[in-house]
């Protein structure tokens, strides 16, 4: 099924067990933060209403009149939860393990926000200075910042090998003219692009992700360029242009498979970066707009809040742990394919 | 020495020159060479000062004048205040310019500048009536757009030279003048002040556009004088004068000044205005250090080390939070919270009444009745702000008491969103209706806001408004930007606050028809209504005093009933901290103070209420001396609640 090579490779990254370790546990995370609303969120899981079964976590809202309350927006389970186990009548209602979402703010009249963590309010890592769940915040923050990196990465990574390959390819004064164009592109200072956009429109995920393509797709185009001018210099591909393949297919079928190790090295550095970046704007506030759940958000409130230590310790342990897993796997990437240690003529 | 050696030498050199005079250099050579310039600069006379038809002050002083004055009212500034000492304060930025006029002079630190530049006549911060500053006395012309003063004799400039009535038939020319780079200016000193006139050496009449009545005639026509022998006007003015402060009327003219880092002001020595009544035991420290610190957080460090002596706690977290600090517990710096009554910003949801949707008075009712300012304000700002009953607020009798605001209340956004035909939710919970065509709208709308600080108000607000099925969408964008869209009237919620000066309200500019549907104007509402429009005339027409209370009651009750805005909090108080060695009187403010520290002249615009702090150079010794030991005396608190409504 798979090649020798891939099999060495993927032996060589499972001994790295920095790196195996920490694409399974971020794997894990991201598979979790895909099904976050099981776990974390303010709606109930189960509720056990008068005989009947609800499931209310991705439905429609339930207004509180269904469960005999005297609202009509939407029920607050947990209060819920509490009314029944005090009538004793029966009925019960199953609440995820952090019973809030991101965006509520669970405010009390005693106290004011934000609130340390406590493990009786089940706020385990506090709230914020507007009494929304840090735990919670923190999830969809992820979820949101990884989605960003990953679409970011496909979207620039699509262009960026596009035209590096063309460049590599066809090389003489399509090459010459591309370099050019893109050393100029490189010159715009792209973080008061992204001020000046954020400025004018209040800025989505869609246009974000936009503004970021544009001046992202480019440092892509430098690596594939040599490695197709490398490829494109060897036999195969003169043999299959003897045999007339055309240049589309050449590109695609024969050159781009050989480079893959290139661009699978560089993935996990990518995804750092536009978690950085995300965040790094967030925290300036030219990025994805309030109340959106994000780290760079938290960040920022973490050190206007220096008192309320909770915020930015919970916020800078978790952007760190999430850089550093990444940064691992793409060194132990990089290791595993590494010609240097696995190569045909060994 | 080889010749590449010596080249590389040369330009090291030449590097290193270019950035010996590129650094700190600069500073002073900038100053001589614009004073060189301007005396190669030829001088440009200012065109004689004119008089438009049917305006135009009597020839000769009627001698029916009733001269006022007022030296009767109580005296607010303490008796055991002592002279001296250095007050040590701070801004965000250096200013751009010293000149009070032009381009860029209306930074923050206009507000040390411009004080400074007295005025004919004052108002006593607790009684509100008029009182006499480069003025003796005054009186009013028959017209009820004339008002007359008698110059103090022995007023003067911080240079030595007297003040006279020419500096104010200077002032409307320059003022007039195209050098001055100040269109605003030269636009009100056209069309709302009228004519000058000397009629002495100390005595001068003023003649503003529209009568009002007395109380505001001060206010709106009692424009200053301007130091003739300073000015030497030229085309440019603008950059001769940049950095040349002008002499000063008041107790402060600017000292000290090194640029970037900070700015002094110094007493005047021998003030003539200490001979005034109510300028007596005012105005103490010696000087004024003003610093530049770039950022708050830091500021506050400065403070809780001693390097400045006072700091706004007016912010919940700095007063409940950031102020739980051993020099708080350790008594060596007092906290103060002290009631003021005086013009509160008019804070509100403002609703583009343009809007398909938001043209409908039962959605603008319903979303007032969804908007949970009581929450924000239990929590968030905790219990320390108030609900703003009314659009307009703080000005005496001007104030329509009676209208209560409207509260959060989901059974009546119900009923009003229910008539409006948003009776069903969609699965987010969210209100739409079907229309005929059977779209179905969703009751959603963009808030538009500039102040990141309130992002976390506005939060709240949007979790209870889906209670009664109302979204709101928050866009934040930079304080300029988001100005523009509501002036540009592209909002359709515009979170917004108007500053509230002068001694009445406002209605023409806020809701008058002609303002409407334009853009670049205050009517962010687009609110058009020609019942209102003939009152607002009759208001800003009238000069009988009786009939424009009456008016402005029943504008204020228009605009509740038209429900085009949700006032939000007011802050009826000012709250700072400040080192023991700061005294104030034991009365701490006046009923116009919106700060107790504030060493300038001036208090809310129009009243003249700062200065009353005194040091303790004493005092000063021994806290350093306990703290530095470690000993401690009991926290001071002081709640100050004579203001209070």
């Amino acid at each position: 099924m798979l090649d020798p090579q891939t099999i060495k490779q993927w032996k060589r990254f499972k001994s790295i067990k920095r790196g195996y370790w920490s694409a399974i546990i971020l794997g894990g995370l991201l598979c979790l933060s895909l099904v976050a609303e099981l776990l974390v969120n303010n709606r109930a899981l189960i509720v056990s209403y008068e005989g009947k079964l609800y499931f209310p976590t991705y439905g429609s809202v339930i207004p509180g009149s269904e469960f005999g309350l005297d609202y009509e927006y939407e029920t607050n389970y947990r209060d819920l939860q509490q009314q029944f186990k005090e009538k004793r009548s029966g009925n019960w209602v199953l609440m995820p393990l952090v019973p809030f979402n991101a965006f509520e703010n669970d405010l009390r009249t005693d106290l004011f926000p934000p609130y340390p963590p406590s493990l009786a309010s089940k706020h385990y890592l506090g709230t914020d200075s507007t009494g929304r769940d840090i735990v919670a915040r923190l999830v969809y923050g992820f979820r949101i910042a990884m989605g960003f990196a990953l679409v970011l990465l496909i979207c620039s990574y699509a262009a960026g090998i596009m035209v590096g390959c063309a460049m590599g390819y066809w090389g003489g004064a399509f090459d010459l003219l591309f370099q050019r164009l893109i050393e100029i592109w490189n010159t715009i200072p792209f973080l008061y692009v992204i001020m000046i956009v954020a400025s004018i429109v209040v800025p989505n995920f869609w246009t974000l992700v936009v503004v970021m393509v544009i001046f992202g797709w480019t440092s892509m185009t430098w690596n594939m360029r040599t490695s197709t001018y490398k490829e494109k210099a060897r036999e195969y591909v003169n043999a299959a242009l003897a045999l007339g393949a055309t240049s589309p297919r050449v590109i695609g079928i024969h050159i781009l498979p050989n480079t893959i190790s290139v661009i699978v090295t560089f993935i996990p550095f990518s995804i750092a970066s536009g978690v950085a970046s995300l965040t790094a704007l967030d925290y300036l506030g030219f990025g994805l707009p309030p109340p959106t759940p994000s780290w760079g958000e938290l960040l920022s409130q973490g050190t206007e809040n220096l008192e309320s230590v909770w915020i930015v310790s919970s916020v800078g342990v978790a952007i760190v742990a999430v850089l550093l897993m990444v940064t691992y796997i793409g060194e132990a990437i990089r290791e595993a394919f590494d010609p240097k240690k696995f190569t045909y003529y060994e | 020495m080889n010749p590449k050696a010596t080249t590389t030498c040369i330009g090291f050199i030449f590097a290193l020159v270019l950035l010996i005079s590129g650094c700190g250099g600069n500073q002073t050579s900038d100053d001589s060479d614009s004073v060189e310039e301007t005396t190669t600069e030829e001088y440009v006379e200012l065109p004689p000062h004119t008089v438009k038809e049917g305006d135009g002050l009597p020839d000769i002083l009627p001698d029916d004048l009733e001269w006022l004055t007022n030296n009767e009212d109580p005296e607010f500034a303490s008796p055991d205040a002592i002279q001296g000492g250095v007050f040590r304060t701070w801004i965000l930025s250096f200013p751009l310019t010293l000149r009070t006029v032009g381009p860029d002079s209306n930074g923050s630190f206009a507000g040390f500048l411009r004080p400074n530049n007295l005025g004919p006549v004052s108002h006593h911060p607790d009684t509100r009536s008029p009182i006499p500053v480069l003025a003796t006395h005054w009186a009013f012309g028959e017209d009820g757009r004339t008002i007359y003063y008698r110059i103090h004799p022995n007023a003067e400039w911080s240079d030595g030279v007297p003040v006279t009535a020419d500096d104010w038939v200077f002032n409307i020319r320059f003022m007039r003048s195209e050098q001055i780079v100040a269109p605003w200016y030269n636009n009100y000193y056209t069309e709302r002040i009228r004519d000058i006139k000397k009629y002495d050496s100390h005595t001068i009449g003023i003649q503003g556009a529209d009568a009002k009545p007395p109380e505001e005639m001060h206010y709106n026509y009692g424009i200053g004088p301007r130091p003739k022998h300073f000015h030497k006007m030229s085309s440019t003015w603008v950059a001769d004068y940049n950095w040349q402060p002008e002499p000063t009327t008041g107790p402060y003219h600017v000292g000290e000044v090194n640029k970037g880092k900070h700015i002094d002001l110094d007493r005047t020595e021998d003030w003539w205005g200490y001979e005034l009544r109510y300028m007596r035991n005012r105005f103490n420290p010696d000087k004024i250090r003003i610093r530049v610190i770039r950022d708050v957080n830091t500021a506050w460090q400065h403070f809780l080390k001693g390097e400045i002596d006072t700091f706004s706690l007016t912010i919940p977290e700095f007063w409940h939070e950031k102020a739980k600090h051993e020099v708080f517990d350790n008594g060596y710096v007092g906290k103060y919270w002290f009631y003021n009554q005086v013009p509160v910003a008019s804070s509100g949801i403002y609703m583009n009444t343009e809007d398909p949707l938001l043209g409908d008075r039962n959605i603008r009712l319903g979303i007032s009745h969804s908007m949970n300012f009581q929450r924000v304000i239990d929590t968030i700002l905790r219990g320390d702000y108030e609900r703003l009953e009314t659009f307009q607020l703080g000005f005496g009798d001007y104030d329509n008491t009676e209208i209560e605001p409207r509260e959060f209340d989901l059974d009546m956004a119900d009923e009003y969103f229910d008539l409006a035909g948003f009776d069903e939710r969609d699965s987010t919970g969210i209100r739409v209706r079907t229309d005929e065509d059977g779209q179905k709208t969703k009751l959603s709308f963009r808030v538009t806001f500039g102040n990141p600080l309130h992002e976390d108000r506005l939060v709240v607000l949007k979790e209870e408004a889906k209670k009664a099925g109302l979204e709101l969408e928050l866009h934040m964008l930079d304080s300029a930007t988001s100005f523009k869209q509501m002036l540009e009237k592209k909002h359709q919620l515009a979170w917004m606050a108007w500053a509230s000066q002068g001694a009445s309200p406002r209605y023409w500019e806020h809701f008058h028809s002609d303002n409407a549907g334009r853009t670049q104007t205050n009517n962010i509402t687009n609110h058009a209504n020609p019942q209102m429009d003939k009152l607002i005339m009759q208001f800003r027409e009238s000069a009988d005093r009786g009939e424009r209370i009456r008016l402005a009651h029943t504008l204020e009750r228009m605009v509740h009933n038209a429900a085009v805005l949700v006032p939000r909090t007011k802050v009826p108080f000012t709250r700072e901290a400040a080192w023991t060695w700061i005294k104030l009187p034991t009365w701490h403010g006046t009923r116009s103070s919106t700060s107790l520290f504030n060493s300038q002249f001036t208090s809310a615009g129009m009243y003249s209420g700062g200065g009353l702090f005194w040091i303790d150079s004493e005092k000063k010794e021994e806290v350093l001396a306990a703290k530095r030991k470690g000993e401690s005396s009991s926290p001071i608190v002081v709640v100050n609640e004579t203001y209070r409504n």
